[in-house]
């Protein structure tokens, strides 16, 4: 039952990942990103780690993606402007050498995994399931990560913090309008 | 003068033969400046005397005299040039001599303000070389030169009015008939030369020649060489059935047919058979005799009813030469001989004669500006009246011709009928044909000269006209008439006017029969022959004088037949002439189509073998050196990719590397 | 039973639609969005292999930096796309040409 569900999730992610690179409108494909994400949460669930999929939805979504598409709607009209005009299609004309690129790598990869997958799983792994030190889901994720951020991650935590007020004041510095000389 | 007296007879030939000669040359070289003829006038008499005192006095019933030169040399093969000097042709060029000097007096007169004269003169004297050297030729060789050279003059002379079409129709019919001879003539000497080695005359036929000597010749070789001769002979005097080019020679002067046409070159055939005669065998000496007598039958039969005085002369000499052939078929070449002498004299004369007429006749339609064939003797009668001497003097002529008592004709013309009975009586049932012919032969002979004579002389003047002046002959044209009229007489050969075996020739040319001589026929035969001519000649009298002609002179059969000369001449262009034209066409086409296709279809297969290396010049090697280039231009098109300032173009050759870096990990 | 292996899969897949959508897109914006697959691939691999890790939590920690940062990267890229886009008035990188002059 549970895989069946994970197949559909996977379906979605997949599928409108497709759609977004394929489609010729910028507007519909930002808006099957926003699916892709939805659905990419859906998969952290799978994976156990819930707090995850919550920070996606709340942190991608609701930031990252409304930041573009007002990005995107509030821009010139010629930005809008579709840029491969030669032929109405609905779908754009796939780049030959890209796409052979990204199977390549997509053969390799999935060769890679059906080769690890023949090997056993690394050490740790092993260790980690006869020592009983996976998650499960009956545990409470939020509780044990916050008490990791405050204590094992803290440095990484006040970094990024940082790091974040310079991307907003660079952003904003960048995006400011030239008319007061 | 003592030293020029003794002269030898080889030099004084040498001298002879070379005199005509240096005359064509002066001539040829002086050209329209000479017009009188002088020059060869001299250069004759002088021959002349040349060969009467210190050739012909010296040489007759004496030995023979004769001169060797080595001519030229192959291998191991000498061919020797030389004179031979023995009764025959010591005889032979007398002759030549005698009747070409009258001639040359009489052409002074006759041609006159001819505007072609100085050719005339210049021709003439080279035909006198040519025939002189002939006569004394003592190898084979050289009197086959001098045989062409002879044939050469004739056509030359025949056609000396080449401005007119029919007369250069007659000289290249002459010389193509002529050529003919030659062929056998060169046969006969190719033959004679592979089976003796020698072309010498007195080296083969000597008494003691390789003719004797080598005795076992297959005889095939020896028949086939003697017919060879004889069709050269054929030709050249005439024989059926290459006679045809004689009556076509009269488109020349008169006077040249009296030399050249009845007198010398005619005779000159049967002058090679009597210098070969000992060549010949029974079988090819048989041939011979029924040639001979089909030409003496067939020419008196057309001579009946020509209408041209040349013509029915023509004829008569065919006829008279082919008695001479049959006198040597037979065995009796010193009766040929002696007949070729005597009938040189009187036709010579009968030609003069009837030069003499038509001149007048041609006068006359001058003077009137009438169009009528001066030449036909419907237009001439009773000319006698007018012209006296020359009718007195052809009338001797013919009674020659004809065989009449008292004339040289009479005794030359028994010799040979009588000869002819005996071999026919000796050899019995059908050879007796030949004597038979030839005396119907005689008695058609004095009809149709008899016919000649009076419808010319006699009866009455056929043609109307308004300025009538017809006068005697000029005396320069007399006079070589009346000395060749008496050659006609008897008196020049023999003492007896009756019995030719005392004739002065026969003494000298000794000849065996191999028949039984029969004296009642020396007596018959002339008396018979005598009432044979009287009763034609009065039959004659009678159908053209008393116009009691019996047959339909337009529409009888006999006559169209004999007068169209028995169609032999429509034969021959049919046969030789339209088949040598198709012939050629043939090969016009065969070359055209055939060999001009062949090199054409060579010419079109090496266009297309160019054009096909031309397209792989073009397409594969020009191709693949542009393949190449392409291919370098490619890959820089493809490596351009590489720096093309693209941002994703980077990142793509970035990843493809990677991608590469991993798969051969993978693979490792 | 989800083992790990379909994550994996599914992150390949996704990293190369990321990829494709990189190396092939003229719109900018586009771009970035692959980037932003790219990135999120790379998020779902680390929650994978993070579920095996109770003692140290170190997947899921890492997944959340991975977000916060990649969220910085998408503003300051729209930043730098609407500047770059005022001076070349395209946004096709292909016509960003000229150097700094």
């Amino acid at each position: 039952m549970e895989l069946i569900i994970f197949y559909i999730f996977s379906a979605i992610v997949l599928t409108a990942g497709l759609l977004v690179v394929s489609l010729r409108n910028t507007a519909r494909a930002l808006f099957l990103f926003f699916v892709v994400l939805f659905a990419m949460a859906g998969l952290f669930i799978f994976a156990l780690a819930d707090f995850i999929a919550i920070t996606q939805i709340m942190v991608y979504v609701g930031g990252v993606l409304i930041l573009m598409i007002f990005a995107f709607m509030l821009s010139n009209k010629e930005l809008l402007a579709d840029l491969q005009n030669a032929s109405g299609k609905f779908l754009s004309l796939p780049n030959w050498q890209s796409i052979l690129l990204s199977i390549g790598f997509l053969v390799v990869m999935v060769y890679s995994i059906m080769d690890w997958q023949s090997v056993d799983q690394p050490n740790w792994i092993t260790t980690n399931i006869q020592n009983n030190q996976i998650i499960k889901s009956t545990d409470n994720t939020i509780e044990q990560l916050g008490i990791k951020f405050m204590t094992q991650f803290l440095l990484p935590f006040e970094v990024i913090s940082i790091f974040l007020l310079a991307a907003l004041i660079g952003a904003a510095h960048l995006s400011r309008r030239e008319g007061n000389p | 003068m003592n030293g020029l007296m003794n002269i030898s007879p080889i030099t004084s030939s040498i001298i002879i033969t070379l005199l005509p000669l240096l005359a064509f040359i002066i001539q040829a070289l002086l050209g329209k400046r000479t017009q009188s003829g002088f020059i060869s006038l001299i250069a004759i008499v002088i021959s002349t005397i040349l060969s009467a005192f210190f050739v012909f006095t010296k040489i007759w019933m004496n030995t023979p005299q004769m001169v060797d030169y080595n001519w030229f040399t192959i291998g191991h093969h000498t061919f020797t040039a030389g004179i031979l000097l023995n009764n025959l042709t010591a005889l032979m060029q007398l002759l030549v001599c005698i009747i070409a000097l009258a001639v040359h007096v009489y052409s002074k007169s006759y041609m006159k303000g001819d505007p072609g004269i100085h050719r005339y003169w210049m021709y003439l004297s080279l035909f006198c070389f040519a025939m002189l050297g002939l006569c004394i030729s003592k190898n084979l060789l050289i009197m086959y030169i001098f045989w062409e050279l002879v044939g050469f003059a004739s056509y030359l002379l025949i056609g000396f009015w080449f401005t007119k079409d029919s007369a250069v129709q007659a000289n290249k019919k002459a010389f193509i008939v002529n050529r003919i001879g030659d062929l056998g003539f060169l046969l006969g000497l190719a033959t004679l030369y592979s089976l003796y080695g020698s072309l010498d005359l007195t080296e083969l036929f000597a008494l003691d020649g390789l003719f004797y000597n080598l005795p076992n010749q297959p005889t095939g070789l020896l028949t086939f060489s003697g017919i060879c001769f004889f069709i050269g002979a054929m030709a050249k005097s005439a024989q059926f059935p290459l006679h045809v080019w004689l009556p076509d020679a009269m488109e020349g002067p008169t006077a040249v047919s009296s030399l050249i046409h009845a007198a010398t070159m005619v005779a000159a055939g049967v002058f090679l058979l009597s210098s070969i005669f000992p060549l010949f065998n029974a079988s090819v000496l048989l041939i011979i005799t029924i040639i001979g007598t089909m030409t003496a039958l067939s020419a008196a039969c057309f001579a009946l009813s020509q209408r041209d005085i040349k013509k029915i002369l023509a004829f008569s000499t065919i006829s008279q030469l082919g008695f001479m052939v049959v006198a040597i078929g037979i065995g009796a070449w010193d009766a040929g001989m002696f007949h070729l002498i005597t009938h040189a004299f009187f036709k010579c004369l009968l030609f003069l004669g009837a030069g003499a007429v038509i001149h007048e006749m041609s006068h006359l339609k001058e003077i009137n500006q009438l169009d009528f064939d001066p030449q036909d003797i419907n237009n001439m009668g009773n000319l006698r009246k007018w012209m006296p001497k020359t009718f007195i003097l052809m009338a001797v002529a013919s009674l020659a011709l004809a065989g009449f008592p008292l004339t040289s004709g009479f005794l030359s013309k028994d010799a040979i009928l009588i000869a002819t009975l005996e071999w026919g009586i000796q050899h019995g049932s059908f050879y007796l044909l030949v004597p038979i012919t030839l005396i119907i032969v005689s008695i058609l002979t004095s009809f149709y000269i008899s016919r000649l004579m009076f419808k010319v002389f006699f009866g009455e003047f056929k043609l109307t006209v308004k300025k009538f002046k017809l006068q005697e002959a000029s005396a320069i044209m007399l006079w070589p008439m009346l000395f060749l009229g008496i050659g006609c007489l008897f008196l020049l050969f023999s003492w007896n006017p009756l019995s030719y075996q005392s004739a002065s020739i026969f003494k000298g040319l000794i000849v065996s029969y191999q028949f039984s001589e029969i004296h009642a026929l020396h007596m018959l035969l002339p008396v018979g022959l005598t009432i044979g001519s009287l009763i034609a000649g009065s039959v004659a009298w009678n159908w053209y004088i008393r116009n009691k002609y019996p047959l339909n002179p337009q529409g009888n059969k006999w006559i169209e037949f004999t007068f169209n000369q028995g169609y032999i001449n429509e034969f021959y262009s049919v046969i030789f002439v339209n088949g040598t034209i198709l012939f050629s066409k043939g090969l016009f086409w065969f070359d055209r189509t055939i060999i001009d296709g062949l090199v054409r279809f060579v010419g079109e297969v090496t266009k297309g073998l160019a054009s096909l290396s031309s397209w792989f010049d073009r397409i594969i090697v020009d191709g693949l050196i542009n393949k190449v280039g392409s291919t370098t231009y490619y890959i820089g098109h493809l490596l351009r990719w590489a720096q093309n300032g693209r941002l994703q173009n980077y990142l793509g050759f970035a990843f493809t590397l990677v991608l590469i870096g991993i798969i051969y990990l993978i693979l490792q | 039973m989800i083992t790990l292996t379909h994550f994996l899969i599914v992150s390949a897949c996704l990293f190369c639609i990321g990829l494709y959508a990189v190396l092939a897109k003229r719109n900018a914006i586009l771009i970035l969005i692959g980037i932003e697959f790219m990135i999120n691939a790379a998020i779902l691999n680390l929650v994978a292999f993070g579920r095996y890790d109770k003692l140290v939590y170190g997947g899921q920690i890492f997944a959340l930096f991975a977000i916060v940062l990649a969220a910085a990267a998408v503003a300051v890229g729209l930043a730098i796309i609407l500047n770059v886009y005022q001076h070349y008035k395209s946004i096709n990188p292909d016509d960003i040409t000229d150097l700094r002059d």
